[in-house]
């Protein structure tokens, strides 16, 4: 179904952080949990990824992972539309793969 | 944040489990998990299956996000919404207001409401080619409170130029019916959420006030509304599509990202019932003159529909007037 009216868009959050210290272990499960609480779902180990719903929740996202980041380690935020998304080549164990499912307004289990 | 993306989840199959986990609601059969979605995405959850199970930290967790829970009887009819108690910060004061309102003051509410229904009842059938000056006739010629009733004389026309004379409108009815009590429940769904939203009672109505309904004011709020459904199953009808499945409920949920124009712009379905609660919630308190009710769709939109078929990747329109439905 389209959201006719807006750019349908993909934030991809990236991240390194250290693990050494029980402190920075900590650091950083809570920082993935929080990923997890916003809604991102894992894409590969320190990559995860959210479907938006146009720009203004981009950057309202965009802000609440800034507010929210460990102490230490570095976190990268790419964003990109819906179209490029779906131009992703993926490749899982040499066997080309579809990028996952396609976003969906409705949702039938 | 309230959700933009507006995702409609149905669960239809029997022995599902529905449960929480971070911020995601996870359907899993015998242990193994089927799908998850973002609460955050999450507008409506429509239960229509009897078999299913639920935990009690993920429907706080809905409740929580204002999304609406609808629990289905039979043809797809809603037996119960589930309501968060606590929508809105000053919610209070906001239902005070309600119940203070006068009955004077209810029955301009009400006027403005089934004028902008009929209003678009007959836009749906004039983009079908059918004579519709009755209907702007009609609406004009309502008065406050509509003592003559001409919603019901609208609707009288209304149905048999829309689905043929042999038509009645029977809940209980499959087919036709069955389609349109789908659609209804998910604009109800969508609605019960933008009241709680708008921190208003939804027992607390404006013209329907039937004692044993307790959601009153979200049958009043959606029947602008209303006709968004009939043009889309008018549609699906001429396509041959007669049975609530799979392909027909897709495009029925769709039809929450439909746009829409108010005064204040083109968006989603979902955001002008978001905006027509808020509105009323404003108007209550005195803090604005006039309810943001949904202007009469222009023929060419009517005819463009949700074009359900296109996917999640249709051609993106860029509208200038997009907000992001953040209310």
């Amino acid at each position: 179904m389209p959201l006719s009216a807006y750019r349908l868009m993909w934030m991809m959050v990236m991240f390194d952080l250290p693990t050494v210290t029980k402190t920075d272990q900590k650091a950083a499960t809570r920082f993935r949990n929080f990923l997890l609480d916003e809604g991102f779902e894992m894409s590969q180990f320190s990559v995860y990824m959210r479907f938006c719903a146009g720009t203004p929740q981009v950057e309202a996202r965009i802000g609440r992972i800034r507010s929210n980041l460990p102490k230490r380690g570095k976190v990268q935020i790419l964003t990109f539309t819906d179209r490029q998304y779906q131009t992703m080549v993926c490749f899982e164990t040499r066997t080309k793969q579809e990028p996952a499912a396609k976003y969906e307004q409705f949702k039938l289990f | 944040m309230a959700s933009a993306a507006g995702v409609v989840v149905e669960v239809a199959e029997d022995g599902r489990h529905l449960s929480l986990d971070r911020g995601f609601m996870v359907v899993s059969e015998k242990g193994r998990e089927l799908g998850r979605v973002p609460l955050d995405d999450m507008a409506v959850l429509i239960a229509t299956a009897h078999g299913l199970t639920y935990s009690n930290n993920l429907l706080l967790a809905l409740l929580e996000r204002d999304c609406s829970v609808v629990l289905c009887g039979r043809n797809f009819s809603p037996a119960a919404i589930l309501w968060p108690l606590d929508g809105h910060h000053i919610q209070a004061q906001r239902m005070r207001a309600q119940a203070d309102i006068t009955d004077a003051f209810k029955r301009r509410l009400w006027q403005a409401i089934a004028r902008a229904k009929v209003r678009n009842q007959g836009a749906i059938l004039q983009a079908l080619g059918h004579p519709a000056g009755a209907f702007e006739e009609l609406a004009r010629k309502m008065r406050t409170g509509d003592p003559e009733n001409i919603e019901a004389q609208a609707a009288r026309r209304y149905w048999p130029l829309l689905f043929g004379p042999d038509f009645r409108r029977d809940a209980d009815e499959p087919g036709i019916n069955g389609l349109l009590n789908y659609g209804y429940a998910v604009l109800r769904g969508g609605t019960a959420r933008a009241t709680a939203a708008a921190g208003l009672h939804p027992s607390l109505g404006l013209k329907h006030s039937n004692r044993s309904n307790p959601m009153c004011l979200v049958d009043d709020l959606l029947e602008p509304f209303r006709p968004m459904v009939d043009i889309a199953v008018h549609r699906m009808v001429s396509d041959g599509l007669l049975e609530v499945d799979r392909e027909t409920k897709r495009i029925l949920a769709g039809l929450l990202v439909q746009d829409l124009r108010t005064d204040a712009g083109v968006t989603p379905l979902s955001t002008c019932l978001f905006r027509l609660a808020t509105s009323l919630a404003q108007v209550l308190s005195g803090e604005r003159q006039v309810l943001d009710l949904p202007l009469s769709p222009l023929p060419l939109e009517i005819a463009r529909g949700p074009s359900g078929k296109e996917g999640a990747h249709a051609t993106q329109r860029v509208s200038a007037h997009v907000d992001d439905g953040d209310v």
